[in-house]
């Protein structure tokens, strides 16, 4: 039985920087199956309604990571949305390009940024020519080895996460879920040989800005879950490297706190991240939120059984690296 | 209702304003708050980059512990909220199960899985309901345009936590529609307030921050709230540095969500612990024909 048709109001971001002219959005209005992509309803506007209309599109099947876009501010591929949703909450389409990439036209996205984070994690496997594996075994991986990069592979390069990322919004130092993703992939190879210089290549280069919002696992339409692979690298590091920068000793200082009152110190975690001379830094916003909330500068009590807690560390935090 | 109360570490000591105000509206609907001196920290997801299987097991014995009493557990912070449903979804993984299990046996603790971790906006919402609260509003908050500020682990990742949308969220809103005030929509209402860097790079928290106060004032919100002591401490004690960050002044009061309920409900802005914000809340409050 055919569905009932829809009325879809489409609002689409219109620019040609090179004809000039402002940004504008324009409205179209087209009557539609709800199940419809709203790829196909961009496509059907193109061919009925305005042939200038500029967007990337090529399968249609959510295979070839072309038609990410903003879709009512959602990052999404254009292929994989259907519109009645979209009308039910929202009462209308609004259709932008992807965020944290510079406009071309209409939809179109210059990628190079994105493409360039993803250059700097060398996604390819890095072997040492003078250290070669074992003749017979250079593609040798146990099952368990296989299945911790079973969900990053599936990525398309979509860009998507980059769009709905704030960390790429705020900073140009952040590479990006995708980027850090596929790093991961190599990280965790058996056979690739740089992944100490990896993980002490990334400390520096972004891995602690992730802000853990997981707006990138939520846009993601291949459940390659980007925010808990950064989050796997972060664990990887420290376990190798220990806190060699804010972001680590950060997450150190936190993990020793616990371990010592059950509770946050929150002023003592300051000066495990900053050290002394950089929480003199900070000391002026402290003394601005001391005067309203002086219990800052106490120290809180030991929770009670505070000996469970010291007795789950031992047997599950036994060498911690980095720890003081 | 009867519920353990898990306070979390910042409303026990910065953000004491909103201990104060969760007490106040709890006593007034009747939730009966079980305390337990014995919980820890949920590791504020900052323990579970260093070592996730220890941040499982930390929370598993707090669990264990609501558990053990006959508790379903209330937190009043999107972080704790996350960690903890975090931990009660890895304890369903036989892989984690087997590692910890055996290290709180040794101090004669099991968890069965039976807590439900809830926040406090969805007890106001599902246990309480919506019509149950705006019976009970004394001062309606009209006048006032809140932004909702959800906080990313109240809502992130779904397949966790999954109890509504993660991009397009409504019971805060449906809540302050419920006690009188119109609720703004903005993109940045379902963003992350840039705390889990403030400590690691503080002007790019900052503008994150700033951007999202921008949003929320740009679409016409008098102040906004959010239900994550975290996020607080970004919005408010740190506001003066995201005005810096994108360079415009916001003075945007932020009120942790039991405070606009108690406001509605009839406390006094001292029982609420309004005095401590570092961002006066008074403009807001005259829209409601409230001073202090």
């Amino acid at each position: 039985m055919p569905e009932k048709l829809v009325t879809a109001h489409v609002d689409v971001f219109r620019h040609d920087p090179a004809g000039g002219g402002a940004p504008r959005y324009q409205r179209f209005t087209l009557e539609l199956p709800p199940h419809t992509p709203v790829l196909t309803a961009l496509l059907r506007i193109r061919a009925e309604q305005d042939p200038s209309l500029t967007l990337r599109y090529s399968c249609r099947s959510a295979i070839c990571g072309s038609c990410a876009m903003q879709i009512n501010s959602k990052s999404r591929l254009a292929c994989q949305t259907p519109i009645g949703p979209e009308i039910a909450e929202h009462g209308r389409i609004v259709i932008e390009p992807m965020r944290n990439q510079a406009g071309v036209r209409d939809l179109v996205v210059d990628q190079t940024p994105f493409w360039e984070a993803y250059d700097r994690m060398r996604p390819h496997l890095i072997t040492d020519p003078l250290r070669p594996m074992p003749e017979g075994r250079e593609t040798s991986m146990t099952p368990a080895q296989v299945e911790q990069f079973r969900e990053t592979p599936r990525c398309i390069s979509c860009a998507a996460c980059y769009s709905a990322c704030p960390a790429v919004e705020a900073d140009a130092a952040f590479p990006g879920p995708m980027a850090l993703a596929k790093l991961y992939r190599f990280v965790v190879d058996p056979r690739d040989q740089a992944r100490q210089d990896r993980l002490l290549r990334i400390q520096t280069e972004g891995l602690w800005l992730c802000l853990r919002c997981h707006l990138c696992t939520e846009a993601c339409p291949k459940d390659v879950r980007p925010s808990e692979r950064i989050r796997d690298l972060k664990e990887m590091a420290i376990a190798a490297q220990g806190g060699t920068e804010r972001g680590s000793r950060h997450a150190i200082g936190f993990k020793q706190n616990i371990r010592e009152r059950g509770q946050l110190n929150e002023m003592k975690l300051v000066l495990q991240t900053d050290g002394i001379l950089g929480s003199i830094g900070q000391a002026g916003q402290g003394f601005k939120i001391w005067r309203k909330k002086p219990e800052i500068s106490k120290r809180p009590r030991r929770i009670e059984g505070i000996e469970e807690v010291e007795e789950i560390y031992k047997e599950l935090d036994p060498k911690p690296k980095g720890d003081r | 209702m009867k519920i353990a109360y898990y306070p979390g570490c910042v409303a026990q000591e910065s953000g004491r304003e909103l201990d104060m105000a969760t007490r106040w509206v709890c006593r007034e609907l009747g939730i009966e708050l079980v305390e337990f001196p014995t919980f820890s920290c949920c590791g504020s997801g900052f323990v579970d980059e260093a070592n996730q299987i220890l941040n499982v097991a930390l929370n598993a014995r707090n669990l264990a512990i609501a558990e053990r009493a006959g508790l379903d557990l209330l937190t009043i912070c999107s972080t704790c909220q996350g960690m903890l449903t975090l931990a009660n979804v890895k304890m369903t993984e036989p892989a984690m199960r087997a590692r910890i299990d055996p290290v709180l046996a040794k101090l004669q603790i099991a968890y069965g899985g039976k807590v439900r971790v809830k926040h406090l906006l969805e007890v106001l919402v599902n246990d309480i309901g919506i019509e149950a609260i705006r019976a009970k509003v004394r001062r309606p908050l009209a006048g006032m345009n809140v932004g909702a500020f959800y906080g990313c682990h109240l809502l992130r990742p779904t397949l966790e936590l999954g109890s509504e949308s993660a991009e397009e969220p409504h019971s805060f809103e449906e809540l302050l529609t419920a006690i009188g005030a119109t609720p703004v929509m903005y993109r940045g209402r379902v963003m992350c307030c840039g705390f889990p860097i403030l400590f690691v790079k503080p002007e790019t928290a900052n503008r994150i921050s700033g951007r999202q106060i921008a949003d929320a004032r740009d679409h016409g919100a008098h102040a906004m709230a959010t239900p994550c002591p975290l996020c607080h401490i970004s919005l408010d004690s740190f506001q003066n540095k995201a005005s810096a960050a994108v360079g415009q002044k916001l003075n945007m009061p932020v009120f942790h969500l039991p405070q606009l309920v108690g406001l509605a409900l009839g406390a006094s802005p001292e029982e609420l612990g309004l005095p401590r914000h570092l961002v006066p809340v008074e403009p807001a409050l005259a829209r409601i024909g409230t001073t202090p």
